[in-house]
């Protein structure tokens, strides 16, 4: 028995071993595309095999910024992405409202109604959006694109502000009536500190969803509206690998700090999923 | 009096519900009813019905193509994302040294942009990326860059990549709420390691783990950003359709009958996979 106490040891090590090189390799494989990118971005004259490149520059992203005129682009987006958000939160707040507090006949069936837009691929509905869009000229308008995003990023904003509402304890509503507090300060002292944090993910998620929404965006931009992943696509097509890769570092970086920023706040998990039983 | 308050009440509720449903049939019903009705007209013409859009593109050879490839890619990259997925979460589960940071990492194919996870793809199993260099210097019998880019197992490993966290996010929350007490039970009863996976974990997060992997696959059958860049050759149905507008004269009427059998596809597809889903496991 003695004898044996080594070797399960070294059984179980090896399976520590084991479990830590598959997660290893994981990670790697999540990172290194980035990595790529990164690298692809700052390198000159990475031809042939070679594992890194043999120059760095930084010429790739003054090539950004002054040919593909980035600061508008960038600009664009964050206008697209606000509107969306503003629209989408004013649509979520009193829809999540009803459906977190009131008895509605048939709630199941209508939260999965207004869920469907993120079922059904977006190309479907994007092709009708476009031609309506196209016959009231919101094409090519910052507030069509932003539009065009809400049908994507609403039902997130009335799934994830429901739950909040849903959550809101009535007791404490009860508990600030009887202290004597008028329905103005209840809102203000009681139920606003409590649906903040909700509201506040909410319009987190919107802003990621619109930030990095391409379909919709595609059908829906104009020369002046361009967005950072449709500028991202053509200059994929335009075959300058450097360029774009700067442009992607450019673009996927408040992805990633948002993302890191939002970890320990709200689960993160809620950005995947969201369908109860689906 | 009390009716009258009553009646106020489901009036308030419904004014409340009503930014939800504009925009669910504005933006949502009303964009498709467009879809399906421009799909019965004459190509370029406000009046008239027809049906030639679908015949000319079922009658294509090709049509058949383009079904098989998008139902092929979706399917295997769905079952790819359960066999990785599953190994991860249960490695995940235990709460090892560093496990947020995995956690994390989890979910960042899904916070980028599909656009930039083809890009870094293309870049690292292109025939000068990571990979190929990996493999020409440390795997014997390969000479030459192994061709994955514009290839169907590397499309089905770029879906995979950027749509398994639907499966492995589902699966890890199931997971975790599984009562622990059970497989003490299962322990205590003698069974192994093995054992109680296989016959107690397994089949108890099973509902989990298909439930995740619809998520992924309607993401994959939708999937448009990868196969636009990454696809080259390969079109599925989503690129197909993109393909008739992109170009002048656009033809909407051909683009929107493909959307409607993309769209009838995905809901036959998904209508027979609830029914197995339904179905108690084991």
């Amino acid at each position: 028995m003695k004898l044996l106490r080594p070797y399960f040891k070294a059984v179980v090590n090896a399976r520590k071993l084991l479990v830590y090189t598959f997660l290893l390799c994981f990670a790697l494989l999540i990172y290194m595309p980035f990595l790529m990118i990164a690298l692809k971005s700052i390198g000159r004259g990475w031809f042939g095999r070679l594992w890194l490149p043999p120059e760095l520059t930084l010429d790739w992203y003054r090539w950004a910024v002054e040919v593909t005129n980035i600061p508008e682009i960038t600009k664009n987006t964050l206008i697209i992405a606000a509107l969306a958000v503003a629209m989408s939160t004013l649509i979520g707040i009193p829809t999540g409202w009803a459906f977190g507090r009131r008895k509605i006949p048939g709630k199941e069936l209508l939260m999965s109604m207004i869920l469907l837009p993120r079922m059904i691929p977006p190309i479907a509905y994007a092709l009708g959006v476009a031609q309506i869009f196209y016959r009231l000229h919101l094409i090519n308008t910052h507030f069509g694109v932003a539009l065009a995003h809400v049908a994507i990023c609403a039902p997130y904003a009335i799934l994830v502000l429901s739950a909040t509402f849903e959550g809101l304890d009535e007791r404490v509503l009860e508990a600030a009536a009887v202290c004597g507090a008028n329905p103005l300060r209840t809102f203000f002292h009681v139920i606003l500190p409590l649906i903040l944090p909700g509201i506040l993910s909410s319009m987190i998620f919107t802003f990621t969803t619109s930030y990095n929404e391409f379909t919709l965006t595609l059908m829906t931009y104009g020369k002046d509206t361009i967005t950072l992943p449709v500028r991202t696509y053509i200059a994929m097509g335009e075959g300058y690998w450097e360029v774009t890769s700067a442009m992607s570092i450019i673009l996927v970086i408040p992805s990633l700090i948002v993302l890191f920023m939002i970890q320990r706040q709200v689960a993160p998990e809620k950005l995947v999923g969201g369908f109860k039983g689906v | 009096m009390r009716r009258g308050s009553e009646l106020r009440s489901s009036l308030v509720t419904l004014l409340m519900l009503l930014p939800g449903l504009a925009g669910f049939f504005g933006l949502f019903f009303y964009p498709m009813m467009v879809t399906v009705v421009r799909s019965l007209r004459p190509e370029g013409q406000q009046v008239g019905w027809t049906l030639e859009h679908y015949i000319t593109f079922l009658r294509e050879p090709r049509a058949r193509e383009v079904i098989v490839l998008t139902f092929v890619l979706s399917i295997s990259s769905t079952l790819c994302s359960i066999l990785f997925s599953v190994p991860l979460c249960l490695v995940l589960r235990q709460k090892l040294r560093g496990h947020r940071f995995f956690r994390l990492t989890m979910l960042i194919p899904r916070v980028v942009p599909g656009l930039i996870g083809a890009l870094g793809l293309l870049l690292l199993f292109g025939s000068r990326g990571w990979v190929n260099l990996f493999l020409i210097q440390f795997v014997p019998f390969i000479d030459e860059p192994v061709r994955i880019n514009y290839t169907i197992p590397g499309l089905i490993l770029f879906y995979t990549w950027l749509y398994f966290p639907f499966t492995s996010v589902t699966t890890l929350s199931t997971l975790e709420s599984l009562d622990p007490s059970i497989e003490e039970a299962a322990d205590v009863a003698g069974a192994n390691r093995w054992q109680v996976l296989r016959h107690i974990v397994i089949p108890l997060i099973m509902p989990g783990i298909l439930a995740g992997s619809v998520l992924t696959f309607m993401a994959a059958f939708g999937a448009f950003s990868i196969p636009l860049v990454a696809g080259g050759n390969y079109r599925p149905l989503s690129v197909e359709i993109y393909r008739q507008i992109d170009f002048t004269p656009a033809r909407w009427s051909a683009a929107s009958a493909r959307a409607m059998i993309m769209a009838a596809l995905q809901v036959a597809f998904l209508t027979v996979y609830m029914r197995i889903l339904r179905r108690p496991t084991v």
